[in-house]
């Protein structure tokens, strides 16, 4: 039987509506799921959605992708790259995986809540796609590193990271709870698809890919062009949404919606890209700086889609620009001293090369964070590796989660509040400013420091913590990727003469 | 006395640290007590010099023998750190 063009039969399809009359609009549609409130009723049948495909040709392209990955992992699994690789690219991947397959799987809920509760036809239809990409994202990433578990458990974070509370874990989760779970199907289609995965998951993932071909793992770069791919296409969804809400009187709070995301997403990516492009990511390969690829990709590329659509720059550009050259520092440093905490074996990354490279991208680093790793390297060099990890915990950040970090002598400093009788830290004005904008939305969520002092871990000591977050459960924590060789130039310089 | 979390901002350090303490000590002996966890670990020791300390922000530190008790601090507050 011939098929008609998609052109022919499309537009009918997809606008295709029904009039509820035994129930009313609201009880279709809650406002709590759909969102959109304010947007007229006869505006959601205008959603135009920029990609326009149909299942048939959906399931064709998405074969031939999975074809490709899956033959690639084949024929490279003889190449033995676990043994082979740079020891910080393999801590590239177990960050990668336990980080985003299960949010992956995450995402398809989200994408569900769409294809359920958006107002906007159009929008149900495109979500129905970006919901199977998700479980195919969840999925192959899943899929991926089982090749690894047998031969290094830390791999097995791959699917157990969300379920633990593993300091980063409850960083994500707040995050993606925030962004992906539960805001109503307009607001998170701004907050995920436009602001998330265009600004900052679809171009992150294009340095991924080619940082992954230089150090000659081809099956992750292989993956992670196959996942781009999707990405590219449902990023989209948000963007007619947004042109919906401006048109529509709105533009304060799409804006809004785009400042508290942005921020949101990048803080989160500092963990996720700054330190392994900065520091793990083998100097020989190293392609540019995080702050680089923020100032190319994110500062050009997305902003001008922000400014193309009329609305602006977030209200604390100044501040983001200079906490490019400052915060990834930090919880470098971070992660690398309480790297027991870590599932992942961090790479110091502050060889002498290392830090000439660090210098020149970083005007200063060596008089500031480089200062800090004087001490740490000196502990070594002069066997006292224990006055490498705190005995202490950091405080942590009522918002991001993350360890409220600065440049030494320059920019660390507490940014609080006192809600209700609670004290709030935070780790800028902007995550004060966040929580701000809906503190019912974040008053009840107990950081990790919180729950240390309110008792819910037990012992109350660092063994306790350790237990508590799932290290020494799912696998042993991390310790340094390349076993400390890196000190051997430190050990020359600093023997004594003769 | 009882026990009393603190949030320590060492001058040099990268990051605010969880130090407990207690509300009898003296803010010599809070000071000695964040130390713990900054000096030598990731901020380099300065032999001889008195470590002081004083509400973020503030101009002058508290007095060594000062009872934390007395200083108005709450749980967590951030108290700065620094050599004299």
């Amino acid at each position: 039987m011939a098929l008609l063009e998609r052109s022919a039969w499309y537009d009918l399809a997809r606008s295709t509506e029904w009039t509820p009359s035994y129930i009313s609009e609201d009880e279709l549609f809650p406002p709590e799921m759909s969102g959109g409130e304010g947007i007229p009723a006869e505006v959601w049948s205008t959603y135009d959605e920029p990609y326009k495909v149909t299942y048939r040709e959906y399931v064709d392209v998405q074969r031939q992708k999975d074809e490709g990955a899956y033959s690639v992992k084949a024929a490279l699994e003889r190449a033995d790259l676990y043994n082979n690789a740079d020891p910080g690219w393999v801590s590239i991947l177990k960050e990668h995986y336990a980080a985003v397959a299960l949010v992956e799987y995450g995402a398809s809920f989200q994408e569900a809540r769409y294809v359920r509760w958006s107002k906007a036809p159009g929008m149900r239809n495109m979500a129905t796609f970006g919901m199977l990409d998700e479980m195919r994202h969840g999925q192959i990433q899943l899929y991926f590193p089982h090749e690894y578990v047998s031969k290094d458990r830390q791999f097995d974070w791959s699917h157990q990271m969300m379920w633990s509370n593993n300091w980063v874990a409850l960083g994500a989760r707040h995050f993606f709870d925030d962004m992906l779970m539960t805001r109503g199907a307009a607001e998170t289609s701004i907050s995920a698809n436009f602001a998330f995965e265009t600004g900052f998951t679809n171009l992150q993932f294009i340095g991924l890919s080619g940082d992954a071909a230089n150090a000659g793992d081809f099956t992750f770069s292989k993956l992670i062009q196959s996942i781009q791919s999707d990405e590219a296409r449902h990023a989209q969804l948000g963007t007619p949404l947004l042109q919906m809400m401006i048109e529509n009187g709105q533009k304060a709070k799409a804006q809004n919606l785009i400042d508290i995301a942005f921020w949101r997403s990048y803080r989160l990516f500092t963990i996720l890209s700054g330190i392994p492009m900065d520091y793990y990511v083998p100097l020989e390969v190293r392609e540019s700086s995080f702050k680089e690829f923020m100032e190319e990709w994110i500062v050009t590329q997305f902003m001008k889609s922000i400014e193309d659509l009329g609305l602006s720059k977030p209200w604390y550009w100044d501040i983001f620009l200079r906490d490019l050259d400052e915060h990834h520092h930090g919880q470098h440093l971070g992660t690398y001293s309480w790297r027991p905490t870590l599932w992942w074996n961090p790479a110091a990354g502050v060889s002498p090369e290392e830090r000439d490279w660090l210098e020149e991208k970083y005007p200063g680093w060596n008089d500031t964070f480089g200062k800090v790793w004087d001490v740490m390297i000196d502990n070594f060099v002069s066997g006292r590796p224990e006055k490498t990890v705190p005995g202490t915990l950091p405080m942590i950040c009522n918002v991001s989660q993350l360890p409220i970090v600065g440049t030494p002598g320059r920019s660390l400093k507490d940014t609080s509040i006192v809600f209700e009788g609670r004290k709030y830290h935070f780790a800028s004005e902007v995550d004060k400013w966040i929580f701000e904008q809906d503190p019912e939305r974040y008053k009840h969520h107990k950081n990790l420091i919180d729950r240390f002092l309110g008792g819910e871990i037990q012992p109350a000591n660092l063994d306790g913590v350790l237990e508590y977050m799932g290290l020494g459960v799912v696998s042993p924590g991390g310790d340094d990727a390349h076993d400390y060789a890196w000190l051997e130039a430190y050990k020359t310089a600093l023997a004594p003469a003769g | 006395m009882a026990l009393f979390p603190i949030s320590s901002k060492f001058d040099g350090d990268f990051v605010l640290k969880l130090v407990p303490v207690d509300t009898d000590d003296t803010m010599a002996a809070v000071a000695a007590a964040a130390a713990e966890h900054s000096v030598g670990v990731h901020v380099p020791d300065q032999p001889g010099k008195v470590i002081r300390a004083r509400a973020e922000g503030a101009a002058d530190p508290y007095p060594l023998d000062m009872k934390l008790s007395e200083t108005g601090l709450g749980p967590t507050d951030t108290v700065e750190f620094y050599f004299e």
